[in-house]
This record gives structure tokens, C-alpha cells and sequence, in this order.
């Protein structure tokens, strides 16, 4: 593969560099104390929300999906401020969720359950019938790809230096 | 000849159809048996107009307009066809031309050809006679260049099949049967567009029709249109998904959609664990050449396992610990993160039997290759570690 340099302007390379700069900002304050699984738990979370944002911004709400990930992103973080316990009770709905999915196979076309699982897995798939769905989780799914190259390609480096 | 023009122009032919073109081409034809045509430019044409030619195929395939056309046997016979059917190249151009100096027969009053109806065929009027050209073109393709265009050479093949049917007594190569099978073809065709119900305003609509037996009310029509949008679609997505060639079936390839998107969260939530975890023992890489490189560098990620193992293997036990538990929150959902890193820290006091599972986890220098389960998950070979670990 050669490795000369791509368009500067794809979704690729605006994402890399998003991504790169949040993550010197998280690894910055912490270079001292980071060895505790806690450190790690919340320095993981911080990674992951920044991973997701940056893919947001490189898309540029341009699509649906993108703006309600930043919309999630910001009333998540002004949410957070607000309840103490704000991480379980992320977890929690994430858990009803899944039992919630479970209950609606028994009833409806197929079709539609299905289509209600793939509104569930996009951002912002709630509020879209199944024409822009589909459009919506193409390209989803090819910004997670590039998402998750370029993440690899990270952990990689990092883990050979 | 006054009233042929006005035959002509009566026509109500909003747009050019090849048919139109093959079948003034079949009338020139006709006429051709008795007059010596030049043929001095007609290579020249040809070579000229083929690809104006193709170009009005594709601008016109698209169009399902209705056309009245009428067998162009009716021109046999006819006497002075020196000058005949004089149409432009392009469809906007079609309203220009209506010069008809002479009319070549009676029975072309039948003929309702577009509003291209001049007839004028002087050797140096290359422009002009591109489309009169026509019928020798069709030869010239068929035989030389071979057709560029499947639909031509049906037409073509069409058309000779139905003259024979005719009976008509032809002089003359076979274009002349070419000719009149195209016509005859057409107006086949043009009655057939007539019962059918087409949606076709702009290049980009998707093309509808209503076949025999089906509804042609406007809600089945849309409901059509929709369907195959959502099909089309869903091809779309077979081709990004890994592994949907063989998969037929809205209901299977949404599964395989759902799922792949699935693994493909999982993997970003893995791979941020693991970055949190490898960022702790590593210190600032310098930022600046990062972005180019990381992104340049190739998708496969395929690593030199020589230099990518020894330094790999560096993670410490805690590090590990939190990326399996990362891993085993992925698999489990109930279980919370942080109970997930306690039952860990628990049994963190005997390192050795962590040590197992990052065995199995090392082996894969590649690390994170998500093998595709068919009627499974994108997932790594979980089992030795979820065994392992509580």
C-alpha cells in the first residue's frame, strides 16, 4: 500500500486528526496517575465519546445520524452534570433496551421488527422510515469502517512504541 | 407537397425516439432502391455520427413516450426520394428542422414522424444527413463496428424477423428489412406504451412500468417506485457488508446489516478501551506526522508481526485485566463496566491464571481480526478468554 498522502479533505484524514488532537487532551492531565482499572474504565469511556464525536464533526451533520450524535453528546454531557449517577444510568438503558427488543419480535412484520433493531443501532434512525434508513446506515456503516481502521491503526502504533 | 408537411408536422412527437430514427432511416432506405445514393461521405458520417448516434440512445432509452408510427412499406414505390427525412442529432434540435422540400410519397402521410420531417439530401449537408445516414449507419454497425447498443441489434434482428413475416417483397440488402423490422417493431412497441404505464420525468427517477396484468392506478405505481428504491438500496448495502453475496431476502440481509453494525460498535468500544489502556503506559507520541501517517497507513493494518509482537506483549496484568473485562462487558451487556472491572481486580491476586487468556489473546498479532460468524457475530475468538475470565 503506498503511502503517499491521501486527500486531506476526506472523511478519513479530518477524522484522524479530530480524533489525535482529543486524544492528546485526554492523555495529557492524566500521564502520571493512569494505572488503576478505574483511570482506565474513564479514561476508556472519554476515548470512546471523543472517537464518536470526532466522526460526527468529520461528517459535518451533513447527515442525520451525525446530528443526533452530537445532539446526544451535548444533552448527554449537560445530563451529566445534573445526576450523580449519570454512567448507570446509561447502563441501565442500555439493558432495558435490549429487553425491550426482545418483547417486540412477537408482534409486527418482520420487516418492521428488523427495521425498528437497525433505528435502534443508527443515531437518530427513530424518527426516519425505512427509505432514508437504509441511506442513513450505508453511509453509518462506512464511517464506522473508517472509524474503526483508523482506531486499529492507533492502538497499533501505540502499542509498538 | 404542401399537405405532406403539414401531415408531418401534425405529428404531436414531443421527443425523439430511436425508433423514430430507424424508422425514417427504413422510409430513406426504401427510396434508396431507386436512386443512387452518395456515398462519397458516407464513411465520413458514419464515423461521425455513430457516437451522436449513441449519445441520442441513451438520452432517448429513457424515454417511454408514445409514438404513432406506420410501416414504412408504405415509401416502396415511391419515385422521387432524392431528398428525404432531414432530422437533427439531438432532441431539442427536432422543432428546427421542418424544412420539407419534397415529400416522397403519398403513403408518408401515414407516416407521422416527428416534427424532423425535411427532406434535403445534398452530399456536403453533412450535419444534416447524419440521421437520413441512418439506416446505412445501422449496416455500417452491425456489420464493422457491431452495434454498441444491445437494443439496436434487437430492433435490428426484430425488424428483419417481421418483414419476413410480411412477405414484402424487398430489394436489396437486408437493411431494408432491417428497416421495416424496425418499424414494424416500433409501432409494436408504440402500442405496447400505450397500455403501459410509465413514470419517466427525469434521468434520475427510477424508471417504473407496469406490466401486463398489473395496476397502473397511481398508489401501485408509487408503491412500485418505493419498492424499488428500497431494493436498490439494499443492494447498496449488500455491496459494504462483507459476506452478503449469497444472502437473498430483505429479512436475511437486514439481520446481516444489524449485525455487522453491531460488531462494528463493539469494535469501536474495543478498540477505545484498548487505546485507554495502551495510553496509560506509553507516554505522548509527537502529533504532528501522526495524522498523515495514521492515515495513510493501509486499511488491511496488517502489522509486521516480527516488530509488532515482542513490544506487544508489554501490556501489564492490570492493563490486561481492564481490556478483558472491556472485552467481556462487550459480550455480556447486563454486566456493568464497573462491576465487570471489580470481579477483575478480585481476581487479579492470582496473576498466573490471567496469564492464560492473554496467551490466547497474543496469539493474534493482528489482534482484533474480526472473523465473520455467518448466523453469528463479527466477533475474535472469544471463548478462551470468557472462559477463563469471570
Amino acid at each position: 500500500m503506498d503511502l503517499q498522502n491521501l486527500n486531506p479533505s476526506s472523511l478519513k484524514s479530518r477524522f484522524t486528526a479530530r480524533f489525535l488532537r482529543a486524544l492528546t487532551e485526554i492523555n495529557a492531565p492524566k500521564t502520571i496517575s493512569s494505572s488503576s482499572p478505574r483511570e482506565i474504565f474513564q479514561r476508556y469511556r472519554r476515548i470512546k465519546v471523543a472517537a464518536d464525536k470526532s466522526m460526527a464533526y468529520s461528517v459535518r451533520s451533513r447527515r442525520i445520524w451525525s446530528r443526533a450524535t452530537l445532539w446526544r453528546l451535548r444533552t448527554r454531557s449537560r445530563s451529566r452534570r445534573l445526576v450523580s449517577f449519570g454512567r448507570r444510568a446509561s447502563v441501565k438503558t442500555r439493558t432495558t433496551a435490549s429487553h425491550g427488543k426482545e418483547n417486540k419480535e412477537h408482534h409486527g412484520a418482520v420487516l418492521g421488527v428488523q427495521a425498528e433493531e437497525l433505528r435502534e443501532l443508527v443515531p437518530g434512525g427513530e424518527a426516519m422510515d425505512l427509505c432514508n434508513l437504509l441511506d442513513e446506515t450505508a453511509h453509518y456503516i462506512k464511517c464506522l469502517t473508517t472509524q474503526v481502521q483508523v482506531m486499529r491503526t492507533i492502538a497499533n502504533l501505540y502499542s509498538i512504541e | 407537397m404542401l399537405h405532406r408537411l403539414e401531415s408531418l408536422e401534425s405529428c404531436n412527437y414531443n421527443g425523439m425516439d430511436v425508433a423514430v430514427l430507424e424508422k425514417q432511416a427504413a422510409g430513406l432506405k426504401w427510396q434508396q432502391q431507386n436512386y443512387v445514393v452518395q456515398n462519397s461521405n458516407l464513411v465520413d458520417l458514419c464515423a461521425s455520427s455513430v457516437p451522436q448516434f449513441q449519445g441520442l440512445f441513451g438520452s432517448n432509452l429513457g424515454r417511454g413516450q408514445m409514438i404513432e408510427l406506420k410501416r414504412p412499406e408504405v415509401f416502396l414505390g415511391s419515385d422521387d426520394f432524392q431528398e428525404f427525412v432531414n432530422f437533427p442529432v439531438a432532441g431539442p434540435e427536432f422543432g428546427d428542422s421542418e424544412k420539407l422540400d419534397l415529400v416522397p410519397h403519398e403513403a408518408a402521410a401515414d407516416y407521422c414522424i416527428s416534427r424532423t420531417s425535411s427532406c434535403q439530401m445534398t452530399a456536403h449537408n453533412t450535419s444534416v444527413m447524419k440521421e437520413e445516414r441512418e439506416d446505412t449507419i445501422l449496416e455500417k454497425m452491425e456489420s464493422a463496428i457491431g452495434s454498441g447498443k444491445e437494443s439496436f441489434n434487437k430492433r435490428k434482428a426484430e425488424a428483419v424477423a417481421d418483414h419476413k413475416s410480411k412477405g414484402k417483397r424487398i430489394k436489396g440488402e437486408g437493411e431494408s428489412e432491417v428497416k421495416a423490422k424496425c418499424s414494424t417493431e416500433i409501432s409494436r412497441d408504440s402500442s405496447k406504451e400505450n397500455s403501459k404505464a410509465s413514470e419517466v420525468q427525469k434521468p434520475d427517477y427510477i424508471l417504473v412500468r407496469a406490466h401486463r396484468g398489473q395496476a397502473t392506478d397511481s398508489h401501485s405505481l408509487a408503491e412500485r417506485a418505493r419498492r424499488e428504491k428500497i431494493s436498490k438500496k439494499m443492494k447498496c448495502l449488500q455491496d459494504l457488508v462483507p459476506g452478503c453475496n449469497k444472502i437473498t431476502g430483505k429479512t436475511g440481509m437486514l439481520d446481516e446489516i444489524i449485525n455487522y453494525v453491531q460488531s462494528l460498535q463493539r469494535q469501536v468500544e474495543f478498540l477505545s478501551m484498548k487505546i485507554a489502556a495502551l495510553n496509560s503506559s506509553v507516554e505522548n507520541l509527537p502529533m504532528k506526522e501522526f495524522p498523515a501517517y495514521v492515515a495513510n497507513f493501509p486499511a488491511a493494518a496488517k502489522l509486521p508481526e516480527m516488530a509488532g509482537l515482542p513490544s506487544y506483549f508489554q501490556l501489564n496484568p492490570l492493563q490486561k485485566e481492564s481490556v478483558n473485562c472491556m472485552l467481556n462487558e462487550s459480550m455480556l451487556p447486563p454486566q456493568t463496566a464497573t462491576e465487570g472491572i471489580a470481579s477483575a481486580s478480585v481476581s487479579s491476586s492470582s496473576g498466573i491464571t490471567q496469564l492464560q487468556p492473554f496467551s490466547a489473546w497474543n496469539m493474534d498479532p493482528q489482534e482484533h481480526v474480526w472473523i465473520y460468524v455467518r448466523h453469528g457475530r463479527y466477533m475474535k475468538d472469544e471463548e478462551p478468554v470468557q472462559h477463563t475470565c469471570t
